[in-house]
């Protein structure tokens, strides 16, 4: 088990680092799908599997997902069109595809270890433990947190309104305008 | 468990919360500005009236300590979140775009900062910080057609966020050497292999969460996105950054150094005294020559966190006392000159009217205006017969009473440099009238509604100053109960 942690780690670890020395954005969401695999698979290894699963579900399931359409649709220049051939190079596949077959290594490792509840060291931490904390003493952090998303919205909202009739440094329009919207 | 109990405690937070819902589904149903903005100071108005209820039942709701500190805290962001929505909505009357998601907004920061200044657990503090953070990002950001504004948000929003980091790697740093969240527990003596000295692991993660909560409150190595902020932010967002914003952080800093075990040590008092020391020695040379108001205001605000922390660094009973009194004066002082800022620069017409030469011969135009900022001004500079005066008496008195002769020296030095340029910003109010065009200003209920909040402010700066006893005796009473 510390092997699988020290293990994961580490390929998070040097995942992350090629998501910030890629040139490429591509390459830099493929590397950051491993890094939070690695991460999901630490959690595992602590202990706390469900965090394990949300890891993969909500950050290297949807939100990467997001990631890639956004950078899809937004990477349109004139070089990323000749992308054909240089897939097939090694270089650009060749280090996601070993940090993963060590992420899957230390994952055969672990199933075949066997009884999962035996391999870990920690306190095994479940579903039910968690929301019976959050939805308990930790209500309050909850409700708060729900504000934070409705405060987070609003401004999104707000800064990214196409409609708006134009800024108002022009002063022609401003004086007209009461106090009535 | 929360108990109904605690729900009474936690009141004035469950009413600012509840306001932002309404004022949601009210600008969902039908925009109306003015309405808006009297639900929004109804709201808050409440709030602060639930305060004795709340108090009364001595609460202890999970996570959180409603205590002295606390209850200063609630008043403060309250009383300073009221005064920003009553004047904001002449402030606003001539933005063409949405003006009402400006108080949703506003509810949301009140919220974090209510639930910062009660915190006492690492989670409680991080969710109502970035509560706090993350709607001011949409309020200096709120003019985004105009480039300084846009530039602002995002230069807040990428350094705070990275500020955050610094913050959490803090906490789990001190999660990992005592496997535990809650303030009063996070000591090194937990962990039993510690012999002797302060252990390196806990004085990193309480450096790293100083340098985090640093950044907010913009102390000096961590300053450099606030003149830019302060100057690119539409005004009553600069003003809440300045009042609410910082007065919540540092309260919980004072909070953390009180009660964690892990920020007791004598080597982290001395770095925050370094950090003191060169905040009010370096904002204030650095106000000196500037030409803009808000970016005056800004470094200005620097120096006086700087003068703050040293009731951080002070231990005892009376430095509870000191941040509130001192806390109280510069939130009013600063209310009065931000809110004239937002009067003249009203009606909205994309930039704010900061420059100074906006204020040459403000006095001959609008003498009460003239007249707040005069007062403000002098009570920032800690002149006598403004509560300015009070707060700066009582800095220099714990200063000497615990013997930091480096700290008081700064506060001199600061408060003679900083004596020059607040009087070079009043002596131009008072020039001789130029010949460019004064704004044109709209008559109105919003208008008058600003107009009355100023003065209640002037008022307010006058009369601390000069029979401060009910103020002191309130503060001494809830440094009694923190």
């Amino acid at each position: 088990m510390e092997l699988a942690f020290y293990l994961s780690g580490l390929v998070a670890v040097l995942a992350t680092v090629g998501v910030i020395t890629g040139t490429s954005p591509v390459h830099s969401v493929v590397y950051l799908i491993v890094s939070l695999i690695a991460v999901a698979l630490v959690f595992f290894a602590l202990g706390a599997p469900f965090a394990g699963v949300l890891e993969i579900i909500i950050y290297a399931g949807a939100i990467m997902v997001l990631f890639v359409f956004v950078v899809m649709m937004l990477n349109l220049r004139a070089d990323a069109e000749r992308t054909p051939p240089l897939w097939r190079q090694p270089i650009y596949w060749l280090g996601p595809s070993l940090l993963a077959l060590a992420l899957l290594a230390a994952l055969v490792a672990l199933i075949t270890a066997g009884d999962i509840e035996m391999a870990i060291d920690g306190e095994l931490i479940t579903a039910r433990a968690i929301g019976l904390t959050l939805f308990g003493p930790w209500l309050m952090v909850v409700e708060l947190s729900a504000i934070l998303l409705l405060a987070a919205l609003v401004t999104a909202s707000h800064v990214g309104r196409r409609s708006d009739p134009g800024h108002s440094s022009t002063p022609r329009n401003a004086p007209n305008r009461g106090d009535t919207p | 468990m929360l108990t109904l109990t605690d729900l009474v405690g936690l009141l004035p937070l469950v009413i600012v919360a509840a306001t932002a819902i309404l004022v949601m589904l009210g600008i969902t149903w039908q925009r109306h500005h003015s309405g808006t903005a009297a639900l929004t100071v109804g709201g808050l108005a409440l709030a602060l009236m639930s305060l004795p209820l709340a108090w009364a039942v001595s609460a202890s709701p999970p996570l959180m300590m409603l205590d002295g500190i606390a209850l200063m805290g609630t008043v403060l962001t309250l009383a300073s979140a009221l005064a920003i929505a009553a004047m904001s909505p002449h402030y606003l009357t001539g933005y063409t775009g949405p003006q009402e998601e400006f108080y949703l907004l506003l509810l949301c920061a009140v919220t974090g900062a209510l639930g910062l200044v009660a915190s006492n657990h690492m989670a409680m503090l991080f969710i109502s910080l970035e509560l706090l953070s993350m709607p001011l990002y949409g309020m200096v950001a709120y003019r985004f057609r105009t480039e300084r504004s846009l530039e602002a948000g995002i230069k807040y929003l990428v350094l705070s966020a990275a500020a955050t980091a610094f913050l959490l790697f803090g906490m789990a740093l001190l999660y990992a050497r005592t496997g535990q969240l809650e303030f009063g527990a996070l000591s090194a003596a937990l962990t039993p292999a510690l012999t002797g000295g302060p252990d390196p692991w806990m004085l990193g993660g309480a450096v790293l969460i100083v340098v985090g909560l640093g950044f907010k409150l913009s102390i000096m190595p961590f300053h450099l996105w606030t003149p830019d902020v302060y100057q690119g932010g539409i005004a009553p967002a600069t003003l809440v950054l300045a009042t609410i914003s910082k007065l919540a952080v540092f309260l919980v800093l004072l909070r953390l150094m009180m009660v964690v075990p892990a920020f007791e040590s004598e080597w982290l008092r001395n770095l925050i005294s370094l950090l003191a020391f060169i905040s009010m020695v370096g904002g204030n040379l650095l106000a000196l020559f500037q030409l803009n108001l808000k970016r005056l205001l800004g470094y200005s605000s620097i120096a006086h966190l700087g003068y703050l922390l040293i009731a951080v660094v002070v231990e005892g009973p009376l430095s509870v006392e000191t941040s509130g009194v001192y806390l109280f004066t510069y939130v009013v002082a600063t209310l009065g000159a931000f809110g004239v800022i937002m009067h003249v620069s009203s009606p909205h017409h994309g930039e704010d009217a900061a420059d100074l030469h906006h204020y040459r011969g403000l006095f001959w135009r609008s003498p009460w205006l003239a007249a707040v900022m005069t007062l403000s001004l002098l009570s920032l500079a800690g002149i006598p017969l403004t509560a300015g005066f009070i707060g700066k008496f009582y800095i220099i008195a714990l200063g000497v009473a615990d013997s930091r002769w480096w700290l008081v020296g700064g506060v001199v030095a600061g408060s003679a440099v900083g004596l020059f340029y607040y009087l070079r910003v009043m002596v131009t109010l008072y020039l001789p009238e130029p010949g460019s065009q004064p704004r044109e200003s709209i008559e109105g209920r919003h208008k008058r509604v600003g107009e009355l909040t100023l003065m209640v402010i002037a008022v307010l700066i006058l009369l601390l100053g000069i029979y401060p006893v009910p103020m002191i005796d309130w503060m001494a009473a809830l440094a009694r109960a923190a």
